[in-house]
């Protein structure tokens, strides 16, 4: 049998518990002695959380390795952070991830801060960055809206449900999103959501300035990398079983992603600042 | 950053050569020490130790408000816990890879929080590593089994086609139908072979339930309703493992076999989280019983009945039936 690509390097990795207005944020900091740069990861959500966590915590171990400390989180009401998941809305979860943006460019302001959302994360790192947080940003697969992330989640978990149910036992992904309109909450994947999450879905938008890698660039002065994830990344996006057991490799994306965060940070291949910097 | 909050703490362990991570969720307040015997949790494949739909924490939270010191843990190679492990995990798993690490976990757990020993919740591949952890740790007192699987995972995944096919049936009230008459084949062709275990059952871990389950071990068995299935018996021209385990237990067991209707697989869903809180808040005062367990969980199952009342009065699936009793043998 292969053996799983894990970190030889065996980096300190520091779980704790972060304060945060009314709960506690789980969050692991990749250690670094002496970091060329810091990074956020802002993970996708909910019950997307567990799929995608295999590779996500690669990528943290993979860019530590690089020189670059990163600290990844779980929402609050979600995974191992404090707060009931129907309870929070995508403001607070907007605001958590400022709040952690900010503790960590506060660990040594000189170092560059990069931001790197997936999906709603990305969504949310986005809007951060838009509103002056972080130097880089890195934007894996942001829908235009949360909506647009929530429906495929509904749409597999309607089907996953209704397997080997005939007839009038069948409900189509509508009859569910018509009952959040209609302001009842439905479960799905254990996390239970409300109409209030489903109408602010619509509202949580990419900022403007980020429809376009290009238009990004210009309008913030700023490196920004907007990267849509095909089927090669699943499960970090959608797609495929919901549970995969043939091992992946994320070495090609993980490799070109890091070819151009390097570049973004001025660093050279083995993540050592380039002198001029 | 912190380790500890007023209910949880975070650690980690080394263990066979990797570094593992934990959560300890304390007992409740004037529980505290009171009780010396703990819940490990173990998710399954391949899910972090929140397990699916984060069931793992709501159950781990509600066993300690219980005055059960519980734990969740990723074993190597899951979730944050490092380790070298082969990257064929679930084909790993489901041949006992996880029995050592699993069992010395127990064991330190046990030390570390000066515990008499474990029960061992498992769900799924969980629950495979928890039967092989249990068959050679002293330590382990009880297992809570969700959904075991005492079936190998196929070793090649089915054809595009097949699952075309598959999901057609699923589908369609004319494929249904098919099916059925499928699954009328195969339950001659089971019958020819006098219902013995299929070539894929996972062997090994049959060996270690009979030795475990026949030995007496408390074991509180909950499965959900399988897709096809009536009156707790398995679909047509399928194997009844469960009739075969509770066979193999023997007279001198302590089995305890459920099916949790409105469940699904993961036990994420609304009836699938309160109706596991609810046994294991039954049956653990029952056989790991301490001072003041019985009037804890009292308290807990009339607080876990407001709670149902109020999470979940909108879903019909908390409405449903109780659960059917399967078996049980002491």
């Amino acid at each position: 049998m292969a053996v799983q690509p894990y970190s030889s390097t065996n980096l300190p990795e520091r779980a704790g518990y972060f304060p945060a207005s009314g709960a506690h944020l789980y969050t692991v900091l990749h250690q670094v002695e002496k970091p060329v740069a810091r990074m956020l990861l802002a993970g996708s959500f909910a019950s997307e959380r567990h799929y995608s966590f295999d590779p996500w915590v690669r990528w943290a171990r993979y860019l530590a390795e690089r020189g670059v400390e990163v600290l990844r989180f779980d929402y609050r009401g979600v995974g191992e952070s404090e707060g009931v998941f129907e309870e929070v809305s995508f403001q607070q979860w907007s605001d958590d991830l400022v709040l952690l943006a900010t503790w960590l460019q506060a660990q040594s302001p000189d170092l560059p801060l990069v931001l790197n959302g997936l999906e709603i994360g990305a969504l949310l790192a986005g809007k951060a960055f838009d509103s002056g947080i972080g130097d880089v940003l890195l934007l894996w697969s942001p829908p235009a809206n949360a909506n647009l992330a929530l429906r495929p989640t509904l749409l597999r978990w309607v089907v996953a449900d209704q397997l080997f149910k005939f007839g009038d036992d069948r409900r189509p992904a509508t009859a569910y999103i018509r009952q959040m309109e209609e302001g009842s909450a439905i479960e799905v994947e254990g996390y239970r959501w409300t109409a209030k999450l489903w109408r602010e879905s619509f509202e949580v938008v990419l900022p403007s300035a980020l429809e376009d890698e290009t238009h990004a660039r210009e309008a913030y002065e700023k490196p920004v990398r907007l990267v849509k994830l095909g089927k090669e990344a699943i499960p970090l996006v959608k797609g495929g079983p919901a549970v995969a057991d043939i091992p992946r490799d994320f070495s090609t994306l993980f490799a070109k992603n890091w070819s151009w965060l390097s570049a973004a940070l001025a660093l050279d291949a083995g993540g050592i600042r380039d002198s001029k910097n | 950053m912190i380790q500890k909050i007023e209910s949880r703490e975070l650690f980690t362990l080394d263990c066979q050569g990797g570094t593992l991570s934990g959560t300890y969720h304390v007992p409740a307040q004037g529980l505290v020490g009171s009780n010396r015997t703990g819940i490990l949790l173990l998710s399954g494949f391949p899910m972090p130790r929140t397990a699916h739909g984060d069931a793992a924490v709501h159950w781990a939270t509600s066993f300690a408000q219980l005055g059960y010191p519980s734990f969740r843990v990723d074993l190597p190679g899951v979730g944050d816990s490092r380790g070298n492990v082969p990257a064929e995990l679930l084909e790993y798993t489901s041949a006992g890879g996880y029995e050592r690490v699993a069992a010395e976990l127990v064991g330190q757990i046990v030390a570390r929080y000066e515990l008499a020993g474990v029960v061992i919740l498992g769900q799924c591949a969980g629950a495979i590593s928890a039967i092989f952890a249990a068959a050679i740790s002293e330590e382990c007192r009880g297992l809570i089994l969700l959904d075991p699987p005492f079936n190998l995972p196929p070793a090649v995944r089915p054809k595009t086609v097949k699952r075309a096919l598959f999901h057609w049936t699923t589908k369609s009230r004319i494929g249904g139908l098919l099916s059925d008459v499928y699954d009328q084949f195969k339950k001659l062709s089971l019958q020819l072979r006098k219902n013995a275990p299929p070539e894929n059952a996972n062997f090994p871990l049959l060996k270690r339930w009979k030795h475990i389950a026949s030995a007496g071990l408390p074991i509180l068995l909950l499965n959900a309703p399988e897709p096809k299935a009536s009156d707790n018996k398995p679909r047509a021209g399928k194997f009844d493992y469960r009739r075969h385990i509770l066979d193999l237990a023997g007279s001198r067991s302590r089995v305890e076999a459920r099916v949790v209707s409105g469940a699904n697989h993961t036990f994420s869903n609304p009836a699938g989280k309160a109706t596991i809180r609810e046994h294991v808040a039954q049956w653990m005062p029952k056989f790991f019983p301490f001072e003041r367990s019985v009037k804890a969980a009292q308290t807990f199952t009339q607080e876990a009945q407001l709670n149902d009342q109020t999470e979940f009065s909108n879903h019909q699936s908390i409405l449903a039936p109780v659960d059917a009793a399967m078996g049980v043998k002491s």
